[in-house]
């Protein structure tokens, strides 16, 4: 109860670190969101509507990279941008920068892997019949995309969950670094780690919130959308 | 003029249509008979490049409108359906008042009975011109009443058009009724040629003998 009380006082006392904190978890889930889908929905209704050699075998491995962890990601983008890496030179570490980019690696799969998947299952009858009517390309994927809104979006809204509530990765390339690199959920493990319990649950109370209200104004769109 | 020759589709090993040669004139409403499996989906997918052949030549109109076998249901209303093809909502709303679904016109799609989405697949088939319509079963969800509405709407839109039709049936009501030519497939073979009638009252082979011969007792 205590945590819950902490973690309202904690939003509205607008906080000038929980607020920077919360900037930049925001940004970066935004950008690591928006870049994975930028790339995995069309790569994802590319796999789903064309057949080419090689293709169970790319399902296979987005399937796997579906469930790369997290550490893992982080510790190859390290690797790739630390100081004698092959990028060094970027100066990305430690940055929100990187952090984005590790995302992207991590997200994108799950994306790609989630809409190959449902584009084949639905789209099918859509595409035969709107083909059959002598509709252009362009009108068919956009039929695909109405008629798949509402999982469409469930798909961002699944890589959103997944940038905002990483840690793994984030905190090797971006060092959890204060004013700087912090994000909620490494905020939340340092926390855990000065033994601060009931601040890191009202952390965790108000990354919660943060969530609920994402979900409930993309449900909000969705719905909006249906009714005209 | 539609000229198949020498037209195969195989899967993996299985050959599951093989014409030799098959002419259809312009104007023809040929029907398509012939058991579960016996290819008749497969030649209209093929007619509609909507599927390769493994081999064979086809010569057919470019302009061609196909119906599948499953009819869709888009999101929106009956008229949203229809309109999606690029036809105004005067035609949409013709359509559905031949069709009998002016009284669900506002209705979502998605809500409407097997039979009533089948005949509004047709409207939305029919909203568009064409040299060639292929329709997959367009009456196998329908009651006696549709049935008749689904063959008088074909038949109209060929006076109007001037178009072919190919369309598969499991009713030989259907055949009767609305087709100048009937082909009966069996195993992707063509099995009989001819009239409905002729097919049904004298047919030549002993296969197409015990094939209508079911017909018989539920006509
Ligand atoms: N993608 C596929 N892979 C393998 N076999 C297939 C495929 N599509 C169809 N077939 C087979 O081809 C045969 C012909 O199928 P088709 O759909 O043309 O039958 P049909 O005459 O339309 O049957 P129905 O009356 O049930 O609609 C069937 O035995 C089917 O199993
Ligand atoms: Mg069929």
């Amino acid at each position: 109860m205590d945590s819950f009380r902490q973690a309202f006082d904690l939003l509205f006392s607008l906080d000038r670190e929980l607020l920077q904190i919360l900037g930049v978890t925001m940004r970066m889930s935004f950008f690591s969101t928006a870049i994975s889908c930028l790339i995995g929905l069309p790569l994802g209704a590319l796999i789903g509507t064309k057949s080419f050699k090689g293709k169970s075998f790319l399902k296979k491995l987005i399937h796997t990279l579906m469930g790369l962890p997290p550490v893992v990601a982080g510790l190859f983008v390290y690797t790739l941008f630390t100081h004698y890496g092959p990028f060094g030179e970027l100066n990305l570490l430690f940055t929100v920068k990187i952090m984005v980019i590790a995302q992207v690696i991590l997200i994108t799969p799950i994306v790609t892997g989630l809409s190959s998947s449902f584009i084949e299952s639905t789209s099918k009858p859509i595409i035969e019949t709107a083909r059959g009517l002598g509709l252009n390309n362009l009108k068919i994927v956009g039929l695909c995309l109405s008629e798949g809104r509402t999982s469409l979006v469930s798909i961002v809204l699944t890589a959103f969950g997944r940038s905002i509530a990483e840690v793994g990765a984030v905190s090797i390339v971006g060092g959890n670094i204060q004013w700087k690199t912090r994000v909620m959920t490494t905020a939340i493990m340092l926390e855990t780690n000065k033994g601060k319990f009931s601040f890191a649950l009202a952390l965790g109370i108000v990354l919660l919130l943060i969530a609920f209200v994402v979900n409930a104004l993309a449900s909000f769109m969705v719905k909006e959308a249906k009714n005209d | 003029m539609i000229e198949i020759k020498s037209l195969k589709k195989t899967y993996r090993e299985r050959t599951v249509l093989d014409i030799d040669k098959l002419v259809i004139d312009d104007g023809t409403i040929l029907a398509v008979a012939g058991a579960n499996g016996s290819g008749k989906s497969t030649l209209l997918r093929i007619l509609a490049c909507q599927l390769k052949a493994t081999e064979g030549e086809i010569a057919s109109p470019e302009n061609s409108l196909y119906m599948p076998q499953q009819a869709y249901a888009f999101r929106g209303n009956l008229i949203d359906n229809i309109t999606l093809s690029g036809a105004d909502r005067e035609t949409a709303k013709q359509l559905l008042e031949k069709l009998e679904l002016s009284h669900l016109s506002e209705k979502k799609a998605t809500s409407l009975s097997g039979g009533e989405l089948q005949r509004l697949s047709l409207c939305r088939v029919l909203s568009r011109k064409a040299e060639l319509l292929l329709l997959d079963e367009p009456t196998s969800a329908c009651d006696v009443r549709g049935a008749e509405l689904v063959v008088n709407a074909i038949k109209e839109y060929r006076e109007e058009n001037g178009c072919t039709v190919v369309m598969s049936t499991h009713a030989p009501a259907l055949a009767l009724k609305a087709a100048d030519r009937m082909i009966i497939l069996g195993n992707g073979k063509i099995e009989a040629d001819g009239t409905p009638a002729d097919i049904f009252n004298k047919p030549e082979t002993d296969w197409a003998k015990s094939f209508t011969a079911g017909w018989k007792t539920d006509a």
